[in-house]
């Protein structure tokens, strides 16, 4: 009850928010005041989720290595190149979101 | 006129006019017809001529008594991309070191470029990148048909007949966006370590943003390396023989 209680409260507090952004922004097209919002909120869901799947990768990397440090130079290889491909996927959306906003 | 690094400024004193004449004749119009040179053909002519001038010292000061430093360094580099070549490519890997060592170390330098000031990092624009892509596409598919012959058609196609129609066009689009992922990791990469620095260069105008350059520096030397081992897996994959 407690946490619903916050949540309607920042809820509340959001959309008191939204008629001071408004203002300033007459003169651009209607929606522009969200841009720099949801290009934040894109960026950061991208990074974030990457983070949490370089997280996993990394952690099972090391660990196989600590199991059998021998496989070193394919272990690594592999790591590297899930990281690289990863590491793509937020770059996507930092290319699109540079693409779109101007 | 637009910023230029002092080198491309040069250029475009002494060049400037001939390349806008020449690239008029084939009907292409440069933005700025004054200064037609972008920065990112000046670096990339720069980093070709380090090169060059490296791998003439290189050639001229070959010794089996006395090597010197540059050879050092050359036969590192050769050890370091046959080695990798051996292990990712297997058998007949010697006939692509060339290709590979080329093109890691001048993505390397182009990459590293931008940490010294006065230039810029040629691959933070998206067509040098671009054209890194093509040619490492080209070049795989050139030496997955010389090896394979009319039989490497069979690596589009699926296991049985009935897929076939449905796996091709997939497949093709597969090839077709490792072009896209080549060009968009390396350049994103660049061009977001110089806008993070920026970044926190205008938050923060003391010490801060030297981390952020020591970070840029792991991830010039990270990509030139990523870019490298994908393109030798591609050519590991379309050389493959049983499939």
């Amino acid at each position: 009850m407690k946490k619903l209680q916050y949540l309607f409260m920042s809820l509340a507090a959001l959309l008191f928010a939204t008629p001071a952004f408004a203002q300033s922004t007459a003169a651009a097209s209607p929606g522009a005041q969200w841009v720099p919002l949801a290009a934040g909120l894109g960026m950061a869901l991208a990074a974030g989720l990457c983070g949490l799947g370089q997280g996993k990768a990394t952690a099972s990397a090391t660990e196989a290595l600590a199991r059998n440090p021998g496989a070193r130079p394919g272990i690594f290889i592999f790591l590297i190149l899930g990281l690289a491909f990863i590491e793509s996927l937020a770059l996507f959306t930092f290319v699109i979101i540079f693409l779109k906003v101007q | 006129m637009p910023t230029q690094t002092l080198f491309t400024q040069f250029l475009n004193q002494h060049f400037g006019a001939f390349t806008t004449s020449l690239l008029q004749a084939v009907h292409v119009h440069p933005k700025y017809p004054a200064y037609p040179i972008t920065d990112s053909f000046a670096m990339e002519l720069l980093v070709f001529l380090v090169l060059i001038a490296y791998f003439i010292l290189v050639r001229m000061t070959l010794s089996v008594e006395k090597p010197a430093g540059a050879q050092h360094l050359a036969e590192m580099t050769h050890e370091f991309v046959s080695e990798q070549g051996e292990q990712i490519i297997g058998h007949g890997s010697e006939r692509f070191t060339s290709y590979l060592t080329s093109l890691g170390l001048f993505i390397l330098l182009a990459n590293l470029m931008g940490i010294i000031p006065g230039l810029k990092s040629p691959t933070a624009y998206a067509v040098v990148p671009l054209g890194f892509a093509l040619v490492t596409f080209i070049y795989y598919h050139y030496h997955g048909i010389r090896e394979n012959g009319w039989a490497y058609i069979k690596q589009f196609l699926g296991p049985v007949w009935w897929l076939y129609p449905l796996l091709l066009p997939i497949e093709i689009i597969s090839h077709l966006a490792r072009v896209l992922s080549l060009t968009v990791r390396l350049y994103a990469n660049m061009f977001a370590g110089d806008l993070v620095t920026i970044a926190f260069f205008s938050l923060v105008p003391v010490g801060i943003p030297l981390i952020f350059l020591g970070l840029h520096l792991g991830v010039a030397v990270v990509q030139a390396y990523v870019f490298f081992l994908l393109a030798a897996i591609y050519l590991s994959l379309a050389t493959a023989h049983d499939h």
